[in-house]
């Protein structure tokens, strides 16, 4: 995977991509969105995958919860990694499902050591059953639980740690848990062990106020903030230069706008790295 | 404290049941500002709006035909009802039709349900595996006398559609933005049989005759080329089994012989 700044690949793209080729170093796809046995996605991002290098990103593994890993969800997964041959793979940190139902929304765990070990062992049989390594991005959060035992950084680290996988730092969702919680962010990434983290998410948030208190929401359909693109530097200078991510996911823009945010990621790793583009 | 599943139990029961109260205490959730109750329903929000989005995107008729704030409404009804089962969002709309119709059995809006049906219909075309064409060459190098024992099966994007309203024109009059809406459609016009499927990607629709219909029901059930044959014929003593073979074929739409 080529350490340039790529884009979340939308649906709304395909057609755009496929005609122009634009110059975009590399696309990033969720996984369940090319479940599918057929049809245009499918067909689209294995055109798409003839032109770019691909990470596969996935959001409904429920990777926290209690219920038995879902092997048909797996198995899924499984089959589209073989279908596109990405250079990665990553999911969340988080929990989405309980007795069977699922909540479709990263759910933060409590960061207990419970919890650690639960998440390091499921994390563990799913690198297993894929034969690879998996990276594990932080989630944003709107509620913390009394009885964490850790901070998240801890719990973050300890997780990646004992499953022996990789990291995928989104520095927004960092940003997000810092100003909803009261942490410092820098203390998060100065926590993170170096050569776990192989990967960056950008991202933009909105801000909600609730009796007079603000809460920031990780909606990822805003352009990134100017805190976290502050935030990314660090994380360039402290982690060395990776494969970073353009997310944007609610009110689409035009692909020419994902393209200047990459553009802008890309002169900062230029600057800092002193590399080509 | 609360171990890890017990925890999990309390959080969806709050974010899927409304339970908020009882299980955010049960949970002891940070307050630090904006309340518990006020936290989970951040998160109930998303739920809902993922849920409803994914809904919306399977059925673009049914929100252009009841409007966003009904369309809304039912969303987070069947929500509650059916929750999503999958970590995919694709699937959430399996028995959306099955509740719409539920929800208007008796009433002028009966035929939501059908057209809901219609459009889960094209879902699973759109999403089907390819395949490929019937060999014709082999077809052409059996006997005639070993007819009977031949066997096709429908394509993996086909699917059959049946209903008592104009679903199809009700349909293509709401599924796309640009659709004319000011059409007037007369929902007792009669039955109406379709075969649904995909071409270049693209979803494809005909209107069977009766004879048609028997007979593609028969090779969907598995039936031999003679028993298909014989169950066309019995629909519509019109059916010519040539011509209807001959336009099925062309169409892509019966395949492995």
């Amino acid at each position: 995977m080529p350490a340039g700044a790529g884009i979340g690949l939308r649906a709304q793209h395909h057609v755009e991509i496929l005609r122009e080729l634009p110059k975009v170093s590399w696309f990033e796809a969720h996984s369940e969105n090319y479940f599918a046995d057929g049809g245009a996605h499918v067909d689209a991002l294995e055109r798409i995958r003839g032109h770019y290098p691909l990470s596969l990103h996935g959001v409904g593994l429920s990777l926290g919860s209690t219920d038995p890993l879902d092997v048909q969800h797996l198995a899924k997964l499984r089959r589209v990694i073989e279908r596109y041959e990405p250079a990665l793979v990553s999911e969340h940190l988080s929990w989405s499902s309980l007795g069977g139902r699922f909540a479709n929304d990263l759910l933060p765990l409590p960061y207990t050591e419970e919890a650690l070990r639960h998440a390091a062992a499921r994390i563990a049989n799913v690198q297993d059953a894929l034969g690879r390594q998996i990276l594990l991005e932080n989630v944003s959060s709107y509620l913390q639980y009394s009885c964490s035992e850790m901070p998240e950084w801890v719990f973050t680290a300890g997780v990646a740690s004992a499953a022996g996988c990789g990291i995928l730092l989104d520095l927004n969702n960092i940003y997000v848990a810092a100003c909803n919680h009261g942490f410092d962010a820098l203390q998060y990434l100065n926590a993170m062990p170096v050569r776990a983290v192989q990967e960056f998410h950008l991202a933009g948030h909105s801000r909600v106020e609730i009796n007079g208190c603000e809460l920031l929401i990780d909606t990822h359909g805003e352009p990134v903030c100017e805190a976290v693109w502050d935030l990314y530097q660090a994380a360039l200078q402290r982690f060395g230069d990776l494969p970073t991510l353009i997310e944007w996911d609610t009110q689409i823009p035009a692909l020419g706008v994902l393209m200047a945010e990459a553009a802008k990621a890309d002169q900062l790793r230029e600057r800092i790295h002193a590399v080509a583009a | 404290m609360p171990s890890l599943h017990r925890l999990q139990a309390h959080m969806m029961q709050a974010l899927l049941d409304g339970e908020s109260e009882s299980e955010a205490a049960s949970m002891r959730l940070v307050t630090g500002g904006i309340a518990p109750l006020e936290r989970l329903a951040v998160y109930r929000n998303n739920i809902e709006i993922n849920f409803a989005a994914s809904l919306r995107a399977s059925f673009p008729a049914i929100w252009r035909l009841v409007g966003e704030d009904y369309f809304l409404q039912c969303a987070r009804q069947f929500q509650r009802s059916q929750p999503s089962r999958s970590g995919d969002l694709q699937h959430v709309g399996a028995g959306f039709s099955e509740y719409l119709a539920a929800l208007h059995a008796d009433d002028e809006f009966r035929y939501l349900g059908d057209v809901a049906r219609l459009e889960w219909l094209c879902q699973g075309s759109l999403l089907a595996a390819n395949h490929a064409p019937l060999d014709l060459q082999k077809l052409a190098g059996v006997a005639a006398s070993q007819y009977d024992t031949l066997s096709f099966r429908l394509h993996p994007t086909a699917r059959l559609f049946v209903s008592d309203y104009p679903c199809l024109n009700i349909w293509e009059a709401n599924a796309h933005e640009t659709s004319a809406t000011d059409e007037v459609i007369e929902l007792g016009v009669g039955a109406e049989r379709v075969l649904i499927y995909r071409n270049q990607l693209q979803l494809q629709f005909y209107r069977l005759s009766i004879g048609e219909l028997g007979f593609l029901r028969a090779v969907e059930a598995g039936a031999g080329f003679a028993s298909a044959i014989e169950a066309g014929g019995a629909c519509d003593v019109k059916f010519d089994a040539g011509s209807v073979l001959q336009r099925l074929v062309a169409m892509q739409v019966i395949v492995d012989c």
